[in-house]
């Protein structure tokens, strides 16, 4: 109804037409003298308004001709402008200084003033995470946000990346944020390796073209992502890709950029003593080829010195060390990323397409990437009132070959660091196979293999095709009242293939494997909101109302097989044993909210949201839960009238979110699986090892946090500083339990973490001239998460573990404390030494914990004229770590640490256990490390601190300027090295990578097992707009 | 005007709201049940899963990866050969062992007793054949570990119980044998039709089998508590006598894996990790000329039969020339190769050494003896000539000393128990026959045993933790959980 009096008003209007006249112009930025789309134009004293079109450009028609005008925009100056005498209008718009802050694109797209939000909130810009080209983009937010975690393992070239924004909060799941795209949550998800092998599926992130993306920012605390539900419960990522505007030239941009991956650390290994045990070489069997058995295919033999001797092959040959494997195996990656974009507007619609194509070679010879991305984004005002946006994102990429890792066979490094040191590459390269098609291993043992053969014979691909899109509308009703109505679908097909020749023992017994899978997996997402604004006696109020509607589906089949028929042909058909699987997962949630806010005199902010989700994972007596948000922002600089120089701005704020959360579907009904059997008569039925649990509640967290925002002399320094606490309770999780209740694990309700910490961002402009300019950003992060408590009927829940050393969850301990066996002591802490001069395992106990003290970044960014220089190093002082693959190279006596006590022996320090004198008997390195690594398990001595300063990324720009480019038709060139992961400045293990891990889940960091070498990556970045 | 506007909006609303909820078209109700599994199921899918399981037990690790080795059968290689050095750095290993045969054979069979017994549908025939399972299950468990949750064991889902509390060997054992008498009377004079006619894995439903088997594992049993509880022992064993047994291979209790890649010893034998046949298994069968030398053992690349020693130490093993030695016999370990509970050679064996020990009849003994290796070199279809003068060969008749009676007797148990290695462990355990000699030369390794044959599985750290209070009551009752604390009908 508003809206047809507004349009009657405005037919009487022009009925009257006395002393009318029309106005046109266009908004432009003051300093860049970019176009302005969007800017407010309202003519004072009336309802009468309009926004500016994609080009800055607007028109008013029939305005009264002493008619002011009032030009606002988020973030910029409100400037006022009599239409007096004129027709045309050039409005230059000058960023507010004391505004001080970004526009931040919040919940639901909204975008806000910064100032004005109750939590803490980070927004990044493109040069901060487009220039240095991450195949996730996730990784390039590194070290930049505070209270934002993010460590890649060394798993390939399409790994997945471990993400914890303010550390854990829940006992079982990722605990990864959720990231919506354009308002339409996307996957999160990833698959990782583990120490006991397998591989990196990849990460749902890396489907992100950082080309494409106009902003991130990142809603750390519940109070922010209160507003998607139980799934922004560990925070949320907007990632808001770039929509067309109207540029100067045509509006192509050209991106190109070329990367060189090598490997940057390798374990130390020793290069003295060749194969053999205790100083000899290992005995000769009747196939004339030494015994290759533990521990004879050691590095424990006689010290090389170019004696003649018989090799590992069964030849002749001279006992010498061969160097370093590592480098010899691997090669130098590469990455070649090509991108153009077309964008463009025109009064009421703007577009912008893409197309991206990027080709990685890893530093493994066969492991490939090749992703190619097609994005597409229109909007357009179809009336005044209705605007609407539109995306398509299509991205097929194909991986080759995502090398096996940790203890799996065909991991190349875990043989890499155990061959014996005699042993030529070069020989292992020229014999993989024996006469009979048999691979020819340097160690019977199952899970080594001729990493050539490997390389040769174990393959893998997986092809994603994903469709992403998304549609939106806006509807002014009035000019107070707006409806939004938004869907989105994310559509996933997955293929991936696997074989393994026949021949090498460790697959499938020699007998060879073949396995191809196919899944879909579709997530539609819909909104619609209502938005009502208003004002009175100085306050604003906005209220909204919502509904969400959210269907997850998921369907997948493979077959698999093993005894290969005929060699080198990769078919079902080709194997003799065979079995298939089906199956489906869906799962919908329901959801109605609230959001409201109100402001007052522009310095103080409440807002507030209130959702109930309704999810088909819960049992239905328990499946709507409620939960809600409060956010308060103080500006008490501007609530005081404070105009020094030395403070510039004072800003408290405070937040308070209770949000729940479901879980997978079908953890509440117990059900029967019915037995693949393909030679049977009968059936044969079997009960699934997970206890379902009927009465599964939601669980809860409870979460606040405090900050404040502080700017001094007019904002070169600027501070924020939040401090945060979050209780989750009642957590949804598989409990392990005793086997003895037949039953592996159950699902329950149990368990609470208290999760603390603090983050603080400060930013500094020690020097800003005309020409010169350089910033500084600190970030450090503090975060602790304790176990409260988890299920009475557990002393601990193990997250993790390998070798014995298990990452727990226990009461009253931080959240992935690292346990392992110490050595037997007495009561005053000495080793008790047998007579054998052996130490010997005693209790298990706490070694560590995975969670660092603090960590952050520290960036510097220089200006001078047309050259920028980006730096940022990252840091973490302290959490542990446990490294099997230090262990193992121990005992294979390939380590450059088991060079001690080759000669003499190693005398344990301790005291006899026998006699109480301190122990002088020696045992050899061979005899002590075997022992006290494999055979007792104490792990005291393998656990090493995390601690690490790294040269994260350089990257230095030049932009070539305007006037040398003269009439070209060329807008814009920039041009930019970069490097990344360059260095560490301080490494507190020396040679093995504290982030080195086989994964990406919350623990994964804490075990590492033959990672693949760490790596620095370089390379060159040309932009050109035309 | 107005009207056209006001038209215009009302359509784009709806227009707008109708995009938002086209895609809505479940309620959270359909989409509840999980689609890949079924809520109800008769229980004879489950009841051919747990006797499957019992079959898949007889190679799981305590098997392949200890009791044969303990037991001096064979050797493995590589670092599978730890557990031969009689050392216990094996935590994962031993949880799995426990809770494999929960996992599999009790969840299964317990889930059967709890439908076969509810007021809808019971069926007492039924019930008998799986309870026979699941007494199966638990003594398999019980002589690996000694004490174990029994009476609540296994009730995770049927009584909710996830931290069950011990039982001791004694009443674990009196128990078993109560229910398996309680069986053999029901199905005694059951009606087949309430069986599993479709759905019996080892005897194709017929119930005289059944009795037999039930009422052998009953005897088997009752040896067992010979040395722990010689009354109860006796008791039990004139009660199996008066039943039916297991009188010929026929009534063996064997399977043959058709799924996947069969026989697990098959990949043991070909892949990882490479099995080679012990010097102490070759000798006895080597010193008697026993015709099934040739099929347990295969002849080596030279044409001969040469064993690899038990226990050696890491410098001694690699000198040993482990990869020439004899693998395990094809009759073993092919894929087809059967998987046996229990056979009928095994029950001759117990009758003789109960003529002995408890009848005091030597003569009748020895027929039943003769009888035994008779039957076990049948099973493995040795011709009859070579029977013949097997027999008459001096091993074929029981001689010497009641105490070396026992000996010999307990010495071709053992080899007829072959390949149920890990009742050759319990037998060694209990009887002592063969003798495995206290490892003492110098390139033997002693392991934490001081040379000893170990005599049970460790409670793992897993269960320590997460069912530690009533773990704790059984080792305070039992003794140090190390793996050379005897359990309780372990006297020898």
């Amino acid at each position: 109804m508003n809206k047809l009096l507004l349009l009657i008003v405005a037919i009487g209007f022009s009925i009257s037409t006395y002393a009318q006249k029309s106005i046109s112009g266009k908004v432009v930025d003051k300093t860049t003298n970019e176009p302005l789309p969007g800017v407010s134009i309202t003519v004072k004293g009336s309802s009468k308004g309009m926004a500016a079109d994609f080009d800055g450009n607007f028109t008013i028609q029939n305005i009264d001709e002493n008619a002011v005008l009032v030009f606002s925009f988020i973030g910029y100056k409100p400037q006022e402008i009599s239409v007096t005498g004129q027709t045309s209008l050039n409005v230059l718009l000058e960023e507010d200084a004391e505004a001080l802050d970004e526009v931040i694109v919040t919940a639901f797209d909204i975008q806000r003033d910064k100032a004005s939000l109750g939590y803490s909130v980070q927004q990044l810009k493109p040069e901060e995470f487009a220039v240095a080209q991450e195949n996730n983009i996730m990784n390039s937010l590194s070290g930049k946000v505070s209270g934002l975690q993010i460590t890649q393992g060394n798993t390939g070239v399409d790994g997945s990346s471990r993400i914890l924004l303010r550390g854990i909060t829940t006992i079982d799941g990722s605990n990864r944020p959720l990231v919506v795209v354009d308002g339409i949550p996307v996957s999160n998800g990833s698959s990782s390796g583990n120490p006991n092998g397998g591989r990196d599926g990849g990460d749902a992130l890396s489907d992100i073209n950082p080309n494409d993306v106009a902003t991130v920012t990142v809603l750390k605390g519940a109070g922010a992502a209160a507003a998607y539900g139980s799934r922004g419960m560990h925070g949320v990522i907007l990632v808001t890709t770039k929509s067309g505007v109207s540029k100067d030239g045509i509006g192509v941009t050209l991106t190109s950029s070329f990367t060189v991956t090598e490997i940057a650390l390798t374990p130390k290994l020793q290069n003295e003593y060749g194969m053999g045990a205790f100083d000899s070489f290992s005995p000769i069997g009747s196939d004339g080829r030494p015994n290759l058995d533990y521990p004879s295919s050691w590095s424990y033999g006689p010290k090389m010195e170019g004696q003649p001797y018989t090799n590992w092959l069964g030849a002749e040959d001279t006992y010498s060390p061969r160097g370093n494997t590592y480098e010899e195996f691997y090669q130098d990656g590469h990455s070649f990323t090509n991108g153009v974009s077309f964008e463009g507007a025109t009064d009421h619609s703007g577009f912008r397409m893409s197309f991206t194509n990027q080709d990685t070679q890893g530093i493994i010879p066969n492991n490939t990437l090749n992703k190619n991305t097609i994005n597409f984004r229109a909007s357009s005002n179809l009336t005044d009132k209705l605007k609407i946006d539109g995306k398509v994102t299509y991205i097929k990429s194909k991986v080759k070959n995502r090398p096996e890792l940790g203890e799996g066979a065909s991991n190349t490094a875990l043989q890499l660091s155990l061959m014996p040191r005699d042993i030529r590459l070069e020989d292992a390269k020229k014999n993989t196979l024996d006469a009979n098609g048999n691979e020819i291993k340097w160690n019977l043992d199952n899970t080594f293999n001729n990493p050539y053969w490997a390389l040769n014979n174990v393959y893998n691909e997986d092809s994603r095709d994903l469709f992403q899109s998304s549609f939106s509308a806006k509807l002014d009703l009035t000019d107070k009242f707006y409806i939004t109505g938004k869907t989105g679908l994310n559509y996933r097909v997955s293929d991936g293939t696997r074989h393994a020749a026949a021949g090498g023992k460790a697959n499938s017994n020699g007998l060879g494997n073949y396995g191809t899978n196919q899944s879909k997996s579709s997530s539609w997402n819909s909104d619609i909101l209502a938005t009502y604004t208003t004002k009175f006696s100085g306050f604003n109020v906005t209220g909204s109302v919502g509904a969400n509607y959210r269907s997850d589906y998921s369907k997948s089949i493979g077959v698999s097989g093993t005894e290969e028929k005929v060699p080198n042909f990769y078919r079902i058909s080709n194997y003799a044993i065979v079995s298939d699987s089906d199956s489906m997962r869906k799962k919908i949630v329901y959801s109605y909210y609230g959001l409201g806010q109100i402001s007052y005199g522009g310095y103080l902010y409440l807002d507030a949201t209130i959702r109930n989700d309704n999810s088909s994972a819960l049992p239905a007596e328990n499946d709507s839960f409620w939960y809600h948000s409060e956010n308060l922002s103080f500006l008490f600089s501007k609530f005081f009238g404070l105009k020094s120089n030395t403070l510039s701005k004072g800003k408290v704020r405070a937040s308070y979110a209770k949000v729940g959360n479901d879980t997978s579907p079908y953890r509440t009904q117990s059900s029967y699986n019915i037995n693949q059997a393909r030679t049977l008569d009968y059936t044969v039925a079997s009960i699934p090892g997970t206890l379902p649990n009927p009465n599964l509640r939601p669980e809860v967290s409870n979460s606040w946090e405090i900050g404040t925002e502080l700017g001094f002399f007019k904002n070169r320094i600027h501070l924020d500083f939040t401090y945060y606490e979050t209780l989750t309770e009642d957590q949804i999780m598989s409990v392990p339990i005793s086997g003895t209740s037949a039953y592996s694990n159950y699902i329950t309700n149990a368990g609470s973490i208290k999760n603390e910490g603090f983050e603080a961002q400060l930013n500094l402009i020690p020097l800003e001239t005309e020409n010169f300019s350089w910033d500084m950003g600190l970030s450090i992060t503090k975060s602790k998460s304790v176990v409260e408590s988890i299920d009475e009927s557990l002393e601990s829940i193990t997250l993790n573990s390998l070798m014995q050393v298990s990452i727990e969850a226990r009461p009253g301990e931080e959240f992935g404390t690292i346990y392992g066996l110490d050595y037997l002591r007495d009561n005053f802490g000495s080793k008790l030494i047998t007579d054998a001069g052996l130490a010997q395992p005693g209790e298990r106990i706490k070694l560590g914990s995975i969670n660092p003290d603090f960590y952050g970044g520290i960036s510097n960014n220089f200006k001078y004229r047309n050259f920028s220089l980006r730096t940022l190093i990252s840091y973490q002082e302290g959490g542990e770590f446990f490294s099997w693959g230090r262990g193992y190279r121990e005992m294979f006596g390939t380590d450059a640490s088991s060079l001690i006590g080759r000669v003499d022996g190693i005398i344990e320090e301790g005291i006899n256990e026998n006699t109480g004198f301190e122990n002088t008997t020696p045992v050899s390195a061979l005899q002590k490390n075997y022992t006290n690594n494999y055979v007792s398990n104490i792990r005291t001595d393998l656990i090493f601190d995390a601690s690490n300063i790294k040269m994260k990324e350089i990257v230095f720009t030049y932009d070539v300027p305007k006037k040398a480019l003269g009439n070209s038709g060329v807008q814009g060139v920039s041009l930019s090295a970069i490097g990344r992961d360059l260095f560490f400045i301080h490494n507190a293990t020396g040679d093995i990578d504290p982030d080195a891990s086989n994964g990406s889940s919350p623990t994964a960091t804490a075990l590492e097992h033959a990672s693949l070498p760490s790596t620095r990556t370089y390379g060159v970045n040309i932009k050109i707009n035309f | 005007m107005k009207n056209i506007q006001n038209i215009k909006f009302k359509f784009l609303l709806v227009l707008l709201v109708g995009i938002v909820f086209t895609s809505c078209e479940d309620t959270l109700e359909d989409v509840r049940e999980n689609p890949n599994t079924v809520t109800t199921i008769d229980d004879a899918p489950l009841f051919a899963n747990a006797v499957r399981s019992l079959f898949g037990g007889t190679l799981d690790q305590g098997t392949v990866r200890f009791a044969g080795m303990h037991a001096h059968y064979y050797v493995a290689g590589s670092t599978s050969r730890q557990p031969d050095q009689y050392i216990d750095g094996f935590d994962g290993n031993y949880n799995s062992v426990l809770n494999g045969t929960y996992n599999g054979v009790i969840r299964h069979s317990e889930e059967v007793l709890l439908l076969t017994s509810n007021e809808e549908t019971p069926n007492t025939v039924r019930y008998a054949m799986a309870d026979i399972i699941n007494v199966m299950g638990f003594a398999r468990i019980t002589d690996g570990f000694g004490e174990i949750p029994y009476t609540e064991g296994g009730k995770g889902k049927s009584e909710d119980i996830l931290t069950p509390k011990y039982d001791t060997q004694q009443f674990i054992y009196t128990d078993l044998i109560a229910r398996l008498t309680a069986s053999i009377n029901v199905l005694k004079t059951a009606d087949p039709a309430m069986a599993y006619p479709d759905s019996d894995p080892i005897f194709d439903n017929d119930l005289n089998k059944w009795v037999r088997f039930a009422n052998s594992f009953r005897l088997r049993l009752g040896m067992r508590l010979r040395y722990a509880d010689n009354a109860l022992s006796q008791q039990i064993v004139s009660l199996s006598l008066a039943d039916p047994l297991m009188e010929d291979n026929s009534h063996n209790a064997f399977m043959i894996q058709t799924e996947g890649q069969g026989n697990g010893w098959y990949g043991n034998r070909t892949g990882y990790p490479s099995i080679k046949m012990s010097t102490f298994m070759v000798g006895k069968l080597e010193n008697t000329a026993d015709p099934r030398l040739a099929v347990f053992v295969m002849q080596d690349e030279n044409g001969n039969y040469t064993g690899q020693k038990n226990g050696l130490n890491d410098v001694a093993f690699g000198q040993s020339d482990f990869a020439s030695k004899s693998d395990m016999g094809l009759a073993l370990s092919s894929k087809e190769s059967k998987m046996y509970l229990m056979t009928a050679a095994e029950v001759y064996f117990l009758r003789a050494e109960a003529a002995l020990a408890y009848d005091n009849e030597p003569a009748v003994a020895n027929d039943i003896y003769r009888m035994a290796i008779e039957t076990s070199l049948r099973q493995w279809n040795v011709g009859a000539a070579e029977i013949t003068n097997f027999l008459a060969s001096p091993i074929g008749t029981l001689t010497g000393t009641t105490l070396e009676q026992e000996e010999q007797m307990g010495t071709q148990m053992w080899i007829a128990l072959t390949p149920d290695y890990f009742e050759g462990w319990s037998h060694i355990r209990r009887t002592g026959y063969p003798v495995i000699e206290e490892r003492t030369d110098s390139d033997l390794e002693r392991g934490v045993t001081n040379g000893i044959m170990p005599k049970r599985f460790l409670y793992s750290s897993f269960e320590l933790s997460s069912n530690g209070t009533n773990a704790s009551e059984a080792i305070a009752r039992q003794g140090a959980n190390k793996i050379d604390t005897p359990i309780w009908w372990d006297k020898n």
